[in-house]
């Protein structure tokens, strides 16, 4: 399931959303899978898609039916040469330390774990996990990957989880 | 005037538009009252606040709820399209948090460009306008330099995807200006905010702002939305583009010294700021 020369397909998803709501499940039941860019074709300009070895379409479709995810579609891997970034850097600003995840800012204080300011990003679900995340404590508020829906979520989730990583070493 | 478009995250929001206040912290459009946060909230009550210390007409909203489904951005994207008319002519246009959707925003840019409009993007609407090719109709783009860097790479369609990503490398940035003019993929005048604000006009820098510096300011959520909402007032106050972007990053700045924040600052404590900051630089309206 993990080799680099077998066939890939793409699993085509309705958001961002769900695209990171079916990649957990899949990576829980043992799918070698990772998010990519979906084809020009058919890309809006803030999706996601799903890289999964085609072999594993049949156990892929049924993992996501039992978590009720229904794929748009289901295609052979064309070219999408990117895919979302993996990088992160902090910054300590005395009692605090802000976590960067690509474009996306996530602050919290290193004592309380209370998260109190996002940054960065533009699409419209930003404002709406600030309002959701700012004030609450890590490991205490849901994750941006499961209140948001875009890439900008999708980064800050990326974040969130190395912040809150962060945190509990710190404890 | 300015006209100011983008997405609140007030779900269920209808379609909404009309002048907007902000009086005793409180921002309203048509009654609504919206949150003060990073994104379209903190944009326009800065440029609230720059209007009414320039003496100029509030700055006419144009906003839908959205909370990232996309629900809000197409209710404005098709009232852009079809039904949108200016509340008057000689208009600078912001747009700002928009989920991006090629195939709208090109049949919306198609539609303002009738009214002759100044224009301006940030956020989500600067990630279209570029994936959709058509960042060469915009006068003014506001990125900060990871936003700089996906606008440099030609293949970008997002930031989350740019190639050869960078971190705040101040140095980086004169090179990703030149790249994204030589791909097309730049505004007329870039304001880049960030350590050091970069003021490019047509691939050349034309001026860098750096004083005061307050580190704070990056952390805290919506200081680049109070800088977009600035410069877009300055703007429609009949300053030239370059001019206002010069003038839109040490109020930005001096709103910051003037507050003094620490990385728990929010947004809405520093905006009444703006007015002092205006003065301090002597700043004048009615141009």
């Amino acid at each position: 399931m993990h080799e680099n020369n077998v066939e890939k397909g793409l699993i085509i998803l309705s958001n961002v959303r769900e695209t990171i709501k079916a990649e957990e499940a899949l990576k829980r039941a043992g799918f070698s899978v990772k998010t990519v860019a979906p084809p020009p074709e058919i890309r809006v300009g803030c999706d996601l898609a799903i890289e999964f070895n085609i072999i594993d379409r049949l156990g892929v479709e049924q993992a996501l039916s039992r978590i009720g995810v229904k794929p748009l579609d289901i295609i052979p891997l064309r070219d999408p040469k990117l895919k979302p970034l993996e990088i992160f850097k902090e910054t300590q600003f005395g009692e605090y330390l802000m976590v960067k995840a690509g474009h996306m800012k996530l602050t919290f204080h290193l004592k309380s774990g209370e998260i109190v300011n996002i940054s960065g990003g533009g699409c419209p679900d930003v404002p709406y996990l600030a309002l959701n995340l700012v004030g609450k404590r890590l490991g205490k508020v849901e994750a941006p990957g499961r209140l948001g829906c875009t890439l900008c979520a999708y980064m800050l989730d990326k974040a969130y989880k190395r912040a809150l990583e962060l945190f509990n070493e710190g404890k | 005037m300015l006209v100011f478009i983008g997405t609140v995250p007030v779900k269920n929001l209808p379609l909404t538009f009309g002048f907007c206040k902000f009086e005793k912290g409180k921002l309203t459009v048509e009654g609504c009252e919206l949150p003060i946060i990073n994104g379209t909230g903190a944009a326009l009550a800065a440029a609230y606040v720059t209007c009414e210390t320039l003496n100029l007409p509030s700055p006419y909203a144009v906003i839908a709820g959205d909370t990232g489904l996309g629900d809000g951005s197409l209710q404005i994207y098709k009232f852009l399209e079809s039904s949108f008319t200016p509340p008057s002519s000689n208009i600078v246009i912001a747009m700002h948090y928009l989920k991006p959707n090629i195939f709208h925003f090109r049949e919306s840019l198609k539609a303002l460009k009738k009214h002759d409009p100044i224009l301006v993007a940030d956020a989500g609407s600067m990630y279209v306008a570029k994936a959709a090719g058509t960042a060469k109709n915009f006068d003014l783009f506001t990125p900060d330099p990871g936003e700089m860097a996906f606008l440099a790479d030609p293949e970008a369609v997002h930031p989350a995807y740019v190639r050869r990503y960078i971190f705040e490398l101040v140095e980086e940035v004169p090179r990703l200006i030149r790249q994204a003019y030589e791909f097309s993929n730049a505004s007329r005048v870039l304001l880049v905010k960030g350590v050091v604000d970069y003021i490019a006009k047509n691939g050349e820098i034309i001026e860098t702002v750096k004083e005061p510096c307050i580190p704070a300011l990056e952390v805290i959520g919506g200081t680049g939305d109070t800088l977009t909402g600035t410069v877009s007032a300055l703007i429609s106050c009949g300053y030239e583009v370059v001019e206002a972007a010069i003038k839109a990053a040490k109020i930005n700045r001096l709103m910051g010294m003037l507050h003094g924040p620490s990385p728990a600052t929010k947004v809405w404590e520093m905006i009444p700021l703006i007015k002092d900051a205006i003065k301090m630089l002597e700043i004048k309206g009615g141009r």
